[in-house]
């Protein structure tokens, strides 16, 4: 690949050029007319609104996942609720008065106590 | 880009067309997203969101056991099955599913129920466990659902029932601790508005959601310890089965502090069979809520005055002859025959009416019941002493109770004279152990209360609640002392072997009338023993009273109420784990 040095002439009126400025524009060859904007602006929309669609599904997505949570949250805890009333009912007095380590219990014959 | 449409050409007319059409189109939508906004809006909102409302867990009950919270009162989660018969595509399977599972929460006629094809919801069953209910859900029944609802679970079964009172089917605390902290047990409802799915599902789209967490009902301690509660129960049906009274009530409370650590009332419920209840009067606390004549038992409050102002000592003497006459009535002893020159001690050993009485004229001009003897023992009674005075207590119903005062056209010699005697006068058995818990303790009232504070919702943290600020030096410490042993006195000497050896342990009967029709019966009484004990005359560890009733019938202190005092007395020393120093 080679190189070519290029003088270029100065514009009226402009300062003179400094280096490595460009000077000239890069103008493309392919014209685009108003209904190719309408086009691109209306795809550009579109995209837009996919993006914004994808996003509110993703949050919906999360809303169904929290939901999933929250039942077994609220699963576990009457779970743990179930628990607590089979515990209470198991030690109630009446259980433990009848249960059968009770009933092996006897009254001491007699009982002496430390006077202070 | 030029548009050149010629006139009358089929573009011009085609663009002609589509313009109005578009303009149709733009003014349509106008209408309707502009001026129709808030109409489309609100009709929006009504069928995308929902409004939930998260309800707020009632708060839990705890009793104490030997210091410990324990639980006495939960929530438990049921089910209401229900089906929609038009959905319904295998009854049969229903049907044998949901006898199989619920069993006597099942209704009878299911047939009948899901044969109704033109209703949408019937009943199959209610109260149904999350065990019956999963194993239900788990046959994956068409047309079945479950209807999730709380109610209260009692594992005590009766234990204490009308200390708590209990839940009616709207939610609302009836009776009791129940009623009366209603609002600190309910909690406060939260609240869920979100646009949701067609499933119910919230979704966080949307720009007023609402979530507002419910607030849980304070889980409530109480003073009530369940070990001394079941024990009181059976020691009050025991007294009551000998005795053959129908009603009988017992409390024990710590004279230290006016912690109620039992309150037993026959005949009772159970909280969890509420329709059982034939008898709405079994709902109520007789402790608290019904007022009587107390009777003797008042005789060492009336002693307490007498010391308390000078007047008396154990040791004084005056002439008993059995009757004395008050202005136009004359009044006499129960019990005859300690006739002479006898001490106060005897006359309250003896529980003599003359006794008092002479009391009462000793606060007046040593001769009369005057206005200044009556205005003396009002003063004890009722100010000091919370006599005729709602005591404040945590519990629905509360009554206060009568105590005339002299300035009442009623108030007069006669009037006092019975009230020195605990007739006359209407209090509750609340009112009676506070006051006779002041003697006992060295002179300070404090408020009885059956709350001790509150548990955390873990279940982990207890945090104790301060004591009403009590009123001090009610009476002084020396008269305290004094009418402590009068009490031990009045029971050593006649129920002295019936006590543990080596306790503290003084007590009081009573007999008291009641009026029918606006005079007194003779064919009813009630028995009361009012009592204290402890290792030694300084260190007073609970205080008990009994009371035992029946239409119809002659129900004695000494004979009917006194042993449940004893029964109750002699456990309540080896459960508190007292030594013995006497």
């Amino acid at each position: 690949m080679s190189y070519q040095r290029t003088q270029f002439a100065n514009r009226r009126g402009a300062a003179p050029l400094g280096r490595n400025q460009n000077t000239v524009a890069f103008t493309s060859a392919v014209k685009l007319g108003p209904v190719t904007h309408t086009v691109l602006v209306a795809l550009m929309i579109t995209v837009l609104g996919l993006i914004y669609l994808t996003q509110a599904t993703r949050t919906t997505g999360y809303d169904y996942e929290a939901q999933k949570i929250d039942s077994k949250i609220a699963d576990l805890n009457n779970q743990k609720t179930d628990l607590e009333v089979e515990n209470s009912r198991l030690t109630a007095l009446e259980n433990v008065q009848n249960s059968s380590v009770a009933r092996e219990m006897t009254k001491p014959a007699s009982t002496d106590y430390v006077r202070e | 880009m030029q548009l050149d449409f010629k006139r009358g050409s089929r573009a011009f007319y085609l663009a002609i067309v589509t313009l109005v059409i578009m303009a149709i189109f733009v003014i349509r939508l106008f209408y309707l997203q502009v001026i129709r906004y808030d109409y489309y809006t609100d009709l929006a909102r009504q069928e995308q969101t929902k409004q939930l409302v998260i309800p707020a867990k009632r708060g839990e009950i705890y009793a104490m056991d030997d210091g410990n919270p324990v639980k006495i009162v939960l929530n438990e989660t049921v089910y209401t099955v229900f089906a929609d018969p038009k959905v319904v595509d295998k009854p049969q399977e229903i049907i044998d599913n949901v006898r199989k599972v619920a069993g006597g929460n099942a209704r009878p006629n299911l047939e009948e129920l899901l044969g109704k094809k033109e209703s949408r919801y019937q009943i199959l069953a209610t109260k149904v466990s999350r065990k019956q209910a999963e194993m239900l859900k788990n046959v994956h029944l068409k047309g079945l659902g479950f209807q999730a609802e709380t109610q209260r679970v009692y594992p005590e079964g009766q234990l204490a029932s009308q200390t708590l009172g209990f839940v009616d089917s709207e939610g609302n605390g009836k009776y009791g601790l129940e009623q009366e902290l209603n609002d600190k047990l309910a909690g406060k409802d939260g609240l869920l508005r979100s646009v949701t799915d067609v499933s119910n599902v919230p979704l966080t789209i949307g720009n007023d959601n609402v979530n507002q967490p419910a607030k849980n009902g304070d889980n409530v301690v109480l003073t009530v310890d369940r070990n001394i509660q079941s024990y009181a129960e059976k020691a009050l049906a025991l007294g009551l089965k000998n005795s053959r009274a129908t009603n009988g009530s017992v409390m024990v409370m710590d004279p230290k502090t006016g912690k109620i650590m039992a309150m037993a009332n026959l005949p009772t419920f159970n909280p969890a069979e509420i329709n059982k209840v034939q008898d709405a009067a079994a709902f109520n606390n007789g402790t608290v809520v019904v007022p009587y004549e107390p009777g003797s038992d008042i005789k060492a409050l009336t002693v307490t005055v007498g010391v308390d102002k000078g007047v008396i000592t154990p040791t004084s003497t005056f002439n008993n002859t059995d009757s004395v006459k008050v202005e136009d009535r004359t009044i006499g002893n129960a019990t005859k025959g300690q006739t002479g020159n006898i001490t106060i001690q005897t006359a309250l050993n003896y529980s003599l009416n003359t006794g008092m009485i002479e009391i009462m004229k000793r606060l007046g001009d040593g001769n009369n019941i005057t206005l200044s003897a009556r205005n003396t023992l009002y003063e004890y009674f009722h100010d000091k002493l919370g006599l005729g005075e709602l005591t404040g207590v945590e519990l629905a119903g509360e009554a206060k109770g009568t105590v005339i005062p002299p300035t009442d056209v009623d108030g007069g010699a006669v009037r006092y004279s019975n009230m020195a005697f605990g007739q006359g006068m209407d209090v509750t058995m609340l009112q009676v152990c506070s006051a006779f818990s002041t003697v006992i303790n060295g002179g300070t009232y404090y408020y009885p209360t059956v709350i001790a504070g509150k548990m955390s919702d873990d279940g982990q943290n207890f945090t104790e609640q301060p004591i009403k600020t009590p009123r001090t030096s009610v009476i002084s410490p020396a008269t305290a002392s004094t009418v402590r042993e009068m009490v031990h006195q009045a029971r050593h000497i006649f129920y002295a072997s019936q006590d543990k050896p080596g306790y503290y342990i003084g007590g009081k009967t009573g007999t008291s009338q009641v009026i029918e029709n606006g005079q007194y019966a003779d064919d009813q009484t009630i028995g009361t023993y009012l009592g204290f004990g402890g290792s030694s005359p300084d260190d007073p560890r609970y205080v008990i009273m009994v009371q035992v009733s029946g239409k119809h019938m002659l129900l004695a202190g000494n004979k009917d109420a006194m042993p449940i005092f004893t029964d109750i007395s002699n456990w309540l020393i080896d459960y508190l784990k007292l030594q013995p120093k006497g």
